[in-house]
């Protein structure tokens, strides 16, 4: 029996290996159609590429502004995350420590907005930032995410500052530290689990987040994020496949890097953002 | 005393200066556009115009009574959101079920599954925009089988199949690694403990196992659904709303309406109207659960 058990586990690990290659085929076929010509693509999807040459790389990369876009996504998604964190865990924090009317009320008014879907807000949105001067750009993308990142963060935050117990704050409060000094020397540092958490969700977000840039800095290539500029190269160029392909993996491509080396940490935070959310 | 007002008052100094910054950021996010939004969705309003005109209730007539896009898109993400949540936990579970049994491609199995989920959805819209049409042409030709030989994005019933087949394929990662976590919180010696009381597999799954996971599925139940009711980007780059406007769900409706036809006021009271279906959708499920886990 226990020869049979074995056989059948072989059997179901080489089912299994050969069922998440299928399952990733997909992109196997936007890597190898992203080095062929027109040609090549027309003539077979699913053949390898003749030769190795990066020329479709090279034409994308001189039609979109690579380095900028990537610097875009990079300052739009590292502004939101500082400053979600920042305001959402100074208030977490005071709220889950403070026991009065208020502080149940200014709690709920944080965490509601979850409830609102981004498409019933997205035109109004819009018409605020150009009222306030913060469309076109990519500073005032970032601090826009600090509004939408905010109510499940300090939903999260929330969650965790109460199992601290309050002797802690006390007895910094002893050693005379108060205020923002008590929060960012003696709190903010017992919350690190819980940051990386909001850090993961959150990046993966912003970084790939689509309506909200698209109605916010789609107007100029300057500002454009990576999905933004490969949804743009796909309307342009409707039948060369080989260019899409080739925006379609420079744009995944930084995502799939970071993926790789910090895969156990992306896992872990996903799992534990969505168990605590 | 004096001292004793004094500390009251720096106190509340500090609650202000701690909870005010957070409290902007989400007013000028959520509340502030949201009352703009049912103020807009009592007018009519084509953008270009300064004033938009008071017209009262009347975009929620028109949209209630009149307008077949909005109704044909509302039942596209109502049959969307059922077989979405229904599938991708079913195919999750089942796939968890397998990588729990400590196999030693466990690791590269779960990275595997849980990479499209990294991706933007409207990449992965456009990447298998490819697949269907050119792809799927080769595939067709090498192999002669007639599965690739169908149009699937361009007949309603297989453009239906194909949104919702891509995605399940881009999301079914985080379902399944919620469901391994789920598992690995079921002790062993349950587990063990059924097996040797006579339990089969299958019996064992479902009583055993399957409650266990009760919270996961919980979880996974709620964010499928909220997930599934916004659905937008994939379609975007998957069909664009073709063949003959049949893939629209209802926020890319909203999106057409506002964005593409410039109607601002109707199009918000649609948003309005999304709104309240996902307040209701949301408090009838808390409750659910909340009643089951009093039972538990």
């Amino acid at each position: 029996m226990n020869r049979q058990s074995k056989a059948g586990r072989i059997t179901l690990e080489v089912v299994m290996v050969l069922l998440s290659l299928l399952f990733l085929y997909p992109l196997f076929l936007a890597i190898i159609n992203s080095f062929k010509s027109f040609g090549e693509v027309m003539r077979d999807v699913i053949a390898l590429p003749t030769k190795l040459s990066f020329g479709n790389y090279e034409h994308v990369w001189n039609v979109i502004n690579y380095p900028k876009l990537f610097l875009n996504n990079f300052v739009i998604t590292g502004l939101g995350l500082v400053g979600i964190i920042l305001v959402s865990s100074i208030a977490a924090y005071k709220l889950a420590r403070t026991k009065s009317k208020w502080s149940g009320l200014i709690y709920m008014l944080c965490i509601m907005p979850m409830l609102i879907p981004f498409q019933s807000i997205m035109l109004t949105v819009l018409k605020l930032s150009q009222k306030l001067y913060i469309t076109e750009s990519t500073w005032g993308l970032g601090l826009l995410y600090w509004g939408f990142g905010a109510p499940l963060a300090v939903f999260i935050y929330h969650g965790f500052v109460k199992g601290i117990p309050k002797e802690i704050d006390e007895s910094a409060t002893i050693d005379g530290a108060s205020g923002f000094r008590l929060f960012f020397s003696v709190i903010f540092p017992l919350l690190k689990s819980v940051t990386t958490t909001i850090v993961i969700i959150d990046v993966m977000w912003i970084w790939n987040d689509f309506l909200l840039p698209l109605l916010m800095v789609n107007g100029s290539p300057d500002t454009k994020t990576l999905t933004l500029a490969a949804y743009t190269f796909v309307g342009q160029y409707t039948s060369d496949w080989q260019y899409a392909m080739t925006a379609m993996v420079m744009a995944v491509l930084p995502s799939i890097v970071v993926f790789i080396f910090l895969q156990k940490y992306i896992v872990k935070g996903v799992v534990a953002g969505a168990v605590k959310g | 005393m004096f001292k004793k007002m004094g500390r009251k008052v720096s106190e509340k100094v500090e609650f202000g200066l701690f909870t005010l910054p957070v409290l902007i950021c989400i007013a000028i996010a959520f509340y502030i556009p949201f009352a703009m939004t049912i103020r807009y969705s009592l007018t009519k309003w084509n953008g270009i115009s300064k004033h938009p005109k008071f017209i009262g209730l009347d975009n929620f007539k028109q949209i209630f009574l009149h307008d077949t896009n909005f109704t044909q898109s509302a039942w596209f993400t109502i049959k969307y959101a059922v077989l979405y949540i229904v599938l991708i936990n079913v195919f999750a579970i089942l796939l968890a079920l397998v990588l729990d049994m400590k196999l030693k491609s466990t690791p590269w199995l779960r990275a595997a599954f849980f990479i499209p989920y990294i991706l933007s959805l409207v990449i992965v819209g456009f990447i298998w925009k490819f697949i269907f049409m050119q792809g799927f042409e080769s595939l067709g030709a090498s192999t002669g089988w007639g599965i690739f030989k169908l149009s699937w994005l361009g007949e309603p019933g297989l453009a239906f199949i194909s949104v919702l087949f891509v995605s399940i394929w881009q999301s079914i990662g985080f379902y399944l690694v919620i469901y391994i976590a789920g598992l690995q919180s079921v002790p062993d010696d349950l587990k063990e403990a059924a097996t040797v009381d006579g339990a089969g597999p299958v019996r064992r799954f479902f009583s055993v196992i399957l409650p266990l996971l009760a919270p996961s599925i919980t979880i996974s139940v709620f964010m499928a659904l909220t997930n599934s009711i916004k659905v937008f980007d994939v379609i975007l780059s998957l069909t664009g709303g073709g063949p003959g406007g049949t893939t629209y769900s209802i926020a890319y409706d909203i999106y057409r309406d506002t964005f593409q036809n410039n109607l601002y006021g109707y199009g918000t009271a649609k948003a309005l109207i999304l709104f309240v279906a996902v307040l209701i959708i949301t408090v009838i499920q808390l409750t659910i659960f909340k009643r089951r886990e009093v039972e538990a």
